[in-house]
């Protein structure tokens, strides 16, 4: 009974990601003063490209092929191990925040990897600086979700979860609070959102994730977008689950499972409303600018590690 | 009754953390205009405390007292800073000589050289431990932002940043100074502020910019 | 703290014999890496005597690995003594931690020999192929005397020998004025290692009264607490020179480019790994642990290395220099998990120790695998395309796709990514790291889990580096006609490269199978220590991930449809050249960039005028960088060693009756410390 919960809980996380996508594109069409697209769309846009052909250069080898597939499959593994209407999760050992955040690493890797193998300036353009934004954001993802373990004395994800459900929200942990600041800026950064990379700009010249799939078509690129969609949703559940689980179920009964969904669905519609705000107030980085944002990020999250020792809540 | 007593203990036990975010963002912070709302909300946090004090003490002198921060520091400063900024028509940015990453590992360490130095008082004068640690983070941010800002307005906010931390430190050791001391520091800072308001606009007429690193003429 | 209980050899029928077999594979391993192929090659001029001997060495190799698995698993001892054959003490024998590095030693040196069948044939004439045969046997025994001897005599011949053997090999490949140079600074650099490393040595002599192993393991305890900084401080120095720390680690990106390919992985994966395997008998086999002094100063040269050593690594584009600079942040890493396991000891949490050291052994056996995979691919593009120069190659994977397979699972490995075997020590060393936050009230409580970022950060920096190195050598568009015209290499190039990814792969999805014997091999270094459960739970997340990751990639590609060839999209650009893609150095530019502070390079732009003010006939651009240590500590340092020198000099007049009276002097000296002598 358990797995079946843990399987379909993995299988909302990758079957609503574009559902969230079109709500935020959505949101902030509004906020532009424009009708926007339908939230569905990236649905039918996914449909539409799996049908089409796929055109390869020929120069490109094996790598280019199989890297939508091995980031798919990295990024849907990844949705195993995170827990939304209970605390509890498909893949659940001691320490596996950290394979959690190298199997991500997996997947952007072959996708920068697939990037060069285009040929052309612009794949190459994309994996520089890629490079840069993820080597330098790492770090502070690691730190904010170290912070938070030692608080929890726990090592995985649904461990802490747990200890959190526990707590009173209303003490307001100071660890909390700055570990909760630099793993949303490093989620806008390994989402690829602003004020880190615009999602849907046409200017090859400000593209990080844009550019790396500019060779791709059809099937691979519906897989690459939607996993960029599921990592969205993925980053998003699980800032919730680490910091406002409150409402998740504690036992299997179909009422409470349902309850729990529905406050999850509230959150994230939080979430996104939140989310389509930043992103159309602040205008996008310029590229050199962007480790002075991480670095913050990365100061926010050192100084969680820090306030650990002082901070027994 | 007791939601207001809870609300109250909760202020009391974790108005610390937000004085720690203010202190942070005004690390980064870029635009002057931004500093200086940051600036309202500090001091509506310190009102804050004041009025829970107030509650938790049982002393209608500091009820007084946080009226007073929240009209002056909250409502009349900002407002008359944000019309400076307008008026002496300056460019917005803050000119920090800090790139934000460095400022916010300097600010990072000034907190926890903060909680390292009064760790060892706080529990002999009986008062907690985040409390004084943030009332000293933030008098020495203050500091900090004056020598790293360039800009005049900023180092005005650097000052009024210091005697946020002073004011907050006083509180905090000795629950309300006496109503006199307290209306008199209030006119002082008042007073303090015309003179660099006048000051401000004579510099920025004789020398078009205000940028203070260049105002060096007076040396020897 | 017996790991050399002789006394523990269990009287079993099934025991003795296994005791036997191990003996005579040993036997055999040092008799025919030692004495008869060096022996007959350096004899013989016959060609088939020459194919025998590499066989013999690949062979022997074979048993090694068969020995070392043996010992490893089935926790025997075994000693052998040659101590009748030689003027001074000269025992060897392996115990649990002797049996993990011979194991690494030849599990790398078979593959690394069967590579060498091919490169040698490739690139050398019959003479030099049989010295190079010759030596390259030779410093394969050094390095199992190293690493398996039982006094201190037969540990300082072998030490010695890998140095002098590896310059040898490095000179046998061309003998130009550079080389020379950077080979005299590699013997430079690595004698005054050798000096500190026996001077700790000699320290133990007024306390253990011989340098055999089990009297100083004994004598240790009586030892003084000044001497025990003292020789820590000296294996520190030492073992660190050989090893690579920064600011030690100067002469390894000037040996490791120029020596031929087989020879540079066997120095960069398995003689580093010796220094290592120095360290940590020095310091938790015969010191018990150390103050929590030295265990932050290892911590720090550990990060410091890491960081450094990648950044370098990023700014080079020389494949070779590449793969060196990534040798010094591996052992960055290696040091970490050393230093960790130092303070937990320190501290008095043998269990989070154990896990630390786990950690730190595990990334050594992984780093010889992978990083020799890396410089056997490397030698295999250089025999494709006469370059290593990244600038130069491109599309290779087409051409050459068993090389590119195997050096992408070397890339993936090097930069810790799930599924392979880097990521297994890299989570053990985080997970060590994590735990520091149960030493409550000590400096250690935030320092460890800090280091998490500092890790992360080496680990973010190195797969930018890999996805640079892979993507601009192997993938896009060729960039010069050598690479255009690669051809793929000959198979037992090939089967040498494939033998170490598998086992890479193999090691990355299922390490359970090699947790087991390390934790009874730490139970033996750190006594009182529990098994830690992470490395159960390591060794069961991961198949699950694996499984799950290839399941889903395997599901996937089953439906994958037809694909037409087309031109490169690139936004409707016509006329894409292979100029047009990133080289190297520009994908590099955004982290130089943001860590220019590191760098400093010398920038230089020339400019030939033309006619006109703004259209110049050439425009030339050179950045050189010096790395920061040899103008700010090597050079003051060498320079105050020359002006002593300078003065020392002027003892010698070359007048005979000054050395006459220095004689006397000598004399008089001598009775008057006989006299007064307190």
């Amino acid at each position: 009974m358990r797995i079946v919960v843990d399987l379909l809980q993995a299988l909302l996380l990758i079957l609503v990601a574009p559902l969230v996508r079109g709500v935020v594109a959505r949101l902030k069409a509004r906020l532009q003063n424009r009708r926007g697209a339908s939230v569905w769309r990236p649905y039918s846009d996914l449909l539409k490209l799996f049908r089409k052909e796929e055109l390869v250069p020929p120069t490109s080898s094996a790598v280019f092929r199989i890297a939508p597939v091995v980031l798919f499959a990295a990024v849907v593994c990844v949705t195993a191990f995170v827990p939304v209407v209970r605390s509890s999760a498909l893949i659940d050992w001691q320490g596996d925040f950290f394979v959690l955040v190298y199997v991500l690493a997996l997947g952007r890797f072959f996708l920068s990897l697939g990037a060069l193998d285009g040929g052309s300036a612009f794949g190459g353009m994309g994996a520089s600086r890629e490079a840069l934004v993820s080597s330098l954001a790492e770090a502070p993802f690691l730190l904010g979700l170290t912070a938070i373990a030692i608080l929890a004395s726990r090592a995985d994800i649904v461990g802490i979860v747990a200890w959190t459900l526990k707590q009173d929200f209303f003490n307001i942990s100071t660890v909390h609070l700055l570990a909760f600041g630099a793993l949303a800026m490093v989620a806008l950064a390994e989402t690829g959102r602003m004020p880190v990379d615009n999602p849907t700009t046409h200017l090859e010249l400000t593209m990080i994730h844009e550019g790396m799939v500019l060779e791709y078509s059809g099937p691979s690129l519906a897989l690459i977008e939607w996993a960029s969609a599921i990592k969205l949703h993925l980053v998003i559940a699980l800032l919730i689950a680490f910091f406002v689980p409150w409402g998740m179920s504690a036992g299997d009964s179909w009422t409470s499972l349902a309850l729990a969904v529905l406050f999850y669905a509230l959150k994230l519609a939080v979430c996104a409303v939140l989310l389509s705000i930043i992103e159309s107030a602040v205008a996008k980085l310029r590229m050199y600018l962007v480790p002075d944002f991480l670095g913050v990020a990365a100061a926010l999250s050192a100084l969680a590690v820090i306030f650990t020792i002082w901070v027994k809540r | 009754m007791g939601l207001i007593g809870i609300a109250t203990a909760k202020i009391l036990s974790s108005f610390s953390v937000f004085l720690f975010l203010t202190i942070i963002l005004l690390a980064v912070a870029r635009r002057i205009s931004t500093s200086v709302l940051l600036f309202g909300l500090q001091s509506a946090v310190i009102t804050a405390d004041v009025i829970a004090t107030a509650f938790q003490e049982k002393l209608p002198e500091v009820y007084v007292v946080g009226v007073l921060v929240f009209a002056i520091k909250v409502m009349v400063i900002p407002r008359a800073l944000f019309v400076l900024t307008k008026r002496l028509k300056t460019v917005r940015d803050v000119q920090a000589s800090t790139t934000p990453t460095q400022s916010v590992f300097i600010v990072a360490a000034i907190i926890y050289l903060s909680y390292a130095a009064v760790h060892s008082y706080a529990g002999a004068i009986h008062v907690s431990d985040d409390a004084l640690a943030a009332a000293v983070s933030v008098i020495l941010t203050g500091s900090f932002l004056m020598v790293s800002r360039k800009k005049a307005l900023m180092q005005m906010l650097g000052l009024l940043v210091l005697e946020n931390g002073i004011f907050l430190a006083a509180l905090i050791t000795t629950f309300g100074m006496p109503l006199v001391i307290e209306i008199g520091i209030f006119f002082d800072i008042l007073m303090g502020l015309l003179l660099m308001g006048i000051f401000t606009f004579r510099i920025s007429d004789t020398f078009e910019h205000l940028d203070v690193s260049k105002l060096r003429r007076l040396r020897g | 703290m017996g790991i050399w209980l002789a006394s523990k050899e269990i009287c079993d029928e099934k025991s003795e014999m296994q005791l036997l077999s191990i003996k005579t594979g040993f036997v055999f391993l040092l008799a025919s890496l030692g004495l008869v192929a060096p022996i007959a090659l350096l004899v013989s001029h016959a060609k088939t005597v020459r194919v025998v001997a590499s066989c013999l060495v690949i062979a022997s190799n074979v048993v090694g690995c068969f020995v070392a698995v043996l010992c490893f698993w089935q926790q025997s001892t075994a000693i052998v003594d040659f101590s009748r054959f030689s003027p001074f003490p000269l025992a060897l024998g392996i115990d649990r931690l002797s049996a993990l590095f011979l194991l690494l030693i030849c599990s790398v040196a078979a593959p690394v020999s069967i590579f060498a069948v091919s490169y040698f044939d490739e690139h050398y004439g019959e003479q030099r192929r049989r010295s190079m045969w010759a030596f390259f046997s030779l410093f394969l025994s050094s390095m199992v005397v190293v690493v398996t001897a039982t006094t201190g005599f037969a540990f300082l011949i072998g030490w010695e020998l890998m140095t002098l053997l590896s310059a040898g090999l490095i000179l046998i490949e061309g003998d130009s004025a550079e080389r020379r140079h950077n080979v005299f600074i590699y013997l430079l650099m690595m004698h005054a290692g050798a000096a500190a490393v026996v001077a700790s040595f000699f320290l133990f002599l007024p306390h253990s009264h011989s340098l055999d192993f089990v009297a100083i393991r004994t004598a240790s305890t009586g030892v003084p607490a000044g001497v025990k900084t003292v020789i820590l401080l000296l294996a520190f120095v030492g073992f660190g020179t050989k090893a690579g720390i920064i600011p030690l680690h100067l002469w390894l990106p000037r040996a490791h480019p120029i020596a031929p390919s087989p020879v540079s992985a066997l120095m960069s994966g398995v003689m580093l790994k010796t220094a290592v395997y120095g360290f940590v008998r020095f310091s938790f086999d015969f010191l018990a642990g150390s103050p929590p002094w030295f265990a932050y100063l290892v911590l720090l040269a550990g990060a410091v290395s890491g960081l450094l050593g990648v950044l370098y690594a990023i700014a080079e584009h020389d494949l070779k220099r590449l793969l060196a600079y990534h040798s010094v942040e591996n052992i960055g890493i290696i040091f970490l998990g050393l230093g960790t396991s130092l303070l937990f000891l320190a501290h008095r949490a043998p269990l989070w120790a154990a896990l630390a050291l786990i950690a730190a052994l595990l990334h050594t056996l992984n780093h010889a695998l992978f990083k020799s995979l890396l410089f056997l691919g490397a030698g295999a593009i250089s025999r494709a395309t006469n370059t290593v120069d990244l600038e130069e190659l491109g599309g290779l994977q087409n051409r050459m796709p068993i090389t590119g397979t195997a050096f992408l699972i070397g890339c993936c490995s090097i930069v810790g990514l799930p599924l392979f075997n880097g990521f297994i020590s890299e989570w053990l060393t985080f997970r060590s790291f994590l735990a520091g936050s149960v030493l409550t009230g000590t400096r250690a409580q935030i320092l460890l889990p800090l280091m998490v970022g500092v890790l992360a950060l080496i680990g973010g920096l190195a797969a930018a580096c890999f996805v640079k190195v892979f993507g601009v050598a192997f993938l896009g568009r060729s960039r010069s006609a050598e690479a255009e015209h690669a051809v793929e290499v000959p198979p037992s190039m090939q089967v040498a490269m494939i033998f170490l990814a598998t086992i890479c792969l193999f090691i990355g999805i299922l390490p359970g199978f090699l947790l087991r014997p390390l934790v009874s091999l730490v139970q033996l270094l750190i006594p009182s220590a529990g098994v830690p459960e992470e490395t159960l739970s390591i060794g069961q997340v991961i198949p699950w991930t694996a499984a799950t990751v290839v399941g889903i990639s395997a599901v996937v590609a089953l439906f994958k449809r037809r694909e037409r060839l087309t031109r490169t999209w690139a936004c409707g650009l016509p006329g894409l050249s292979s100029r047009m893609q990133y080289t190297s150095t520009g994908f590099s530019k955004p982290i130089r960039y943001v860590f220019a502070r590191v760098y400093r390079p010398d920038r230089k732009v020339e400019q030939r005028p033309g006619d006109q003010p703004y259209f110049p006939v050439s425009i030339s651009y050179r950045s050189v960088r010096t790395t920061s240590y040899e103008k700010a500590l090597y050079r003051p340092f060498v320079e105050l060693i020359v002006s002593l020198a300078h003065r020392v000099r002027r003892l010698q007049t070359g007048n005979i009756q000054i050395y006459l009276l220095y004689i006397f002097l000598a004399l008089v000296l001598l009775l008057a410390f006989l006299r007064f002598r307190p």
